[in-house]
């Protein structure tokens, strides 16, 4: 399964970008190499024969959504300045303004470091008028963000396996402490009758439930920091009573399942942040969905250990236990 | 409610000082040697972390490309007239897609309809639901079986998905009969 969604968003980015810049060639979204007329007035006067001429850019709105064939308008003025070199006169807007498609994807991809809007200005005077300004022709612009977005993630992944380090370490430190001290074994003893018939095949006294309780405990108090590692350490604990050690057991996807399920009783720091008080709103509503969804991933997860496909893979468990 | 919320949210602040300070404590009433336990554990904190990168980097790179794409545009208009069908407004389309593949990429989407519609909207109290419920399910699946070099996971995609897409299509009902 893992196999052909890991193939299909590969393939599937690759697609869905190239019908997306075949189209953008066959519709000409950024109408490369025309020029479009827009107004350019210099700010003061005294500055218009100087290298670089502060400027007010005015845009007529219909011209803009007859020219790009869109429907959104851009500000009527816009800040910028006009520089003249060697070769010949260069717009350029103020950095960051907010424009409309398709200016916005020419400036990401032609001015990616400035921000700023640039194009080749001609046909104007210094004394300000109308003008023509073109930019720099864009192409295969999915093509180079998928591109991108695979080398930047491949990126981030280490970054974040890496910033896990820590946490880990603390986790694992401390459950070691816990268990020389009996607390896993102990917690094992009390929750043992609840969780043994989710889990069936992990043998009755064994730390791999005391591991999963706290797992699911953390989970619950949205303790996603402490939640990761004490998971990990669940995982290493029902990896010992495998005998197929690159197959998941029944167990395995049973804790996964519950953790994708993601029972929470206090929501995530995130989301709190972005929600702010209107959380408090939104608790009932989460527990509820939260509850459900446990539910739908403990079912999913038992019946299919049950198909005939996923009993057949099931690895064998090991003999010590 | 709001006092049920605030006992679990103190209980949350204080379970981890608990635990932290309760742990070694009791192994040391235990006469446990705390400190050479505590090393010996912690050594493998880097181990595991290590034994997770090939498994998140093949996991994200794969979802930042489809992400990248804009494929998720082609996928919410194809699914839009099935939606329709069940009565879940098209709005909350690119959260559900987004959800079990980015947590970043679904809180940005959190973040967009917060500022297209306000916060107080039915449409937010949605989506925002479906983020508080569910997880981010390739990248705990990434990491839980990275972790102990389980390369076929059997059924836990399914199991996992099969939870996400209850769970999202609940978050939509529910809103609308707490809030609608």
């Amino acid at each position: 399964m893992l196999n052909y969604i890991w193939a299909g968003l590969i393939i599937l980015s690759l697609v869905f970008g190239m019908v997306y810049d075949i189209n953008d060639l066959a519709s000409d979204t950024y109408r490369n190499g025309q020029s479009f007329e827009l107004t350019i007035e210099p700010t003061d006067p005294e500055t218009t024969d100087a290298r670089r001429v502060p400027v007010d850019v005015r845009i007529n709105p219909a011209a803009y959504q007859d020219f790009y064939g869109v429907s959104s308008t851009p500000d009527s003025v816009y800040s910028g300045v006009v520089i003249r070199n060697e070769e010949g006169l260069q717009l350029r807007f103020a950095q960051d303004v907010s424009v409309p498609e398709p200016w916005a994807t020419i400036r990401s991809e032609t001015s990616e470091r400035d921000n700023d809007m640039r194009g080749v200005l001609t046909g104007w005077s210094a004394s300000g008028g109308t003008a023509q300004v073109s930019f720099q022709e864009v192409r295969f612009v999915k093509m180079r963000a998928i591109a991108a977005a695979a080398l930047s993630m491949a990126e981030l992944a280490v970054e974040l396996a890496l910033g896990l380090i820590g946490v880990l370490a603390l986790w694992m430190g401390l459950l070691q402490i816990a268990e020389k001290a009996g607390i896993i074994h102990s917690v094992v003893r009390v929750t043992q009758p609840f969780l043994r018939p989710l889990f069936p095949d992990i043998p009755k006294g064994h730390p791999a439930l005391g591991m999963i309780v706290l797992n699911l405990t953390a989970n619950m108090l949205g303790l996603g920091n402490a939640a990761t590692p004490l998971g990990i350490k669940a995982m290493e604990e029902l990896q010992t009573l495998n005998a197929e050690k690159e197959t998941a057991t029944d167990s395995m996807v049973m804790l996964l399942a519950m953790n994708t399920a993601s029972v929470q009783l206090v929501p995530p720091v995130l989301l709190v942040a972005l929600m702010g008080l209107q959380i408090n709103q939104l608790i009932f509503a989460i527990i509820i969905v939260t509850g459900i969804s446990l539910i739908v991933a403990i079912t999913a997860a038992k019946l299919l250990s049950k198909t005939k496909r996923f009993r057949a893979s099931a690895p064998a468990a090991t003999t010590e236990g | 409610m709001e006092t049920l919320r605030s006992i679990i949210e103190i209980a949350s602040v204080f379970v981890l000082p608990a635990l932290i300070v309760g742990f070694p404590l009791y192994g040391l009433l235990k006469k446990v040697p705390v400190y050479e336990e505590f090393v010996e554990g912690a050594k493998g904190g880097f181990q595991v972390a290590v034994t997770i990168i090939p498994y998140l980097v093949a996991i994200l790179f794969a979802i930042g490309m489809f992400r990248a794409s804009g494929a998720m545009d082609f996928m919410v208009d194809g699914l839009r007239p099935l939606f329709g069908l069940i009565g879940i407004p098209p709005e909350v389309l690119p959260m559900m897609i987004m959800r079990p593949l980015t947590g970043s990429g679904s809180a940005a989407i959190v973040l967009d309809m917060i500022n297209q519609f306000g916060e107080d909207s039915i449409l937010v109290k949605m989506v925002a639901t479906m983020f508080g419920s569910t997880e981010t399910t390739f990248y705990v699946i990434a990491v839980y079986f990275g972790a102990v070099n389980v390369k076929k996971t059997r059924h836990a995609v399914p199991a996992g998905l099969l939870a996400d897409i209850v769970a999202m299509i609940a978050a939509v009902f529910v809103v609308r009969w707490l809030f609608g």
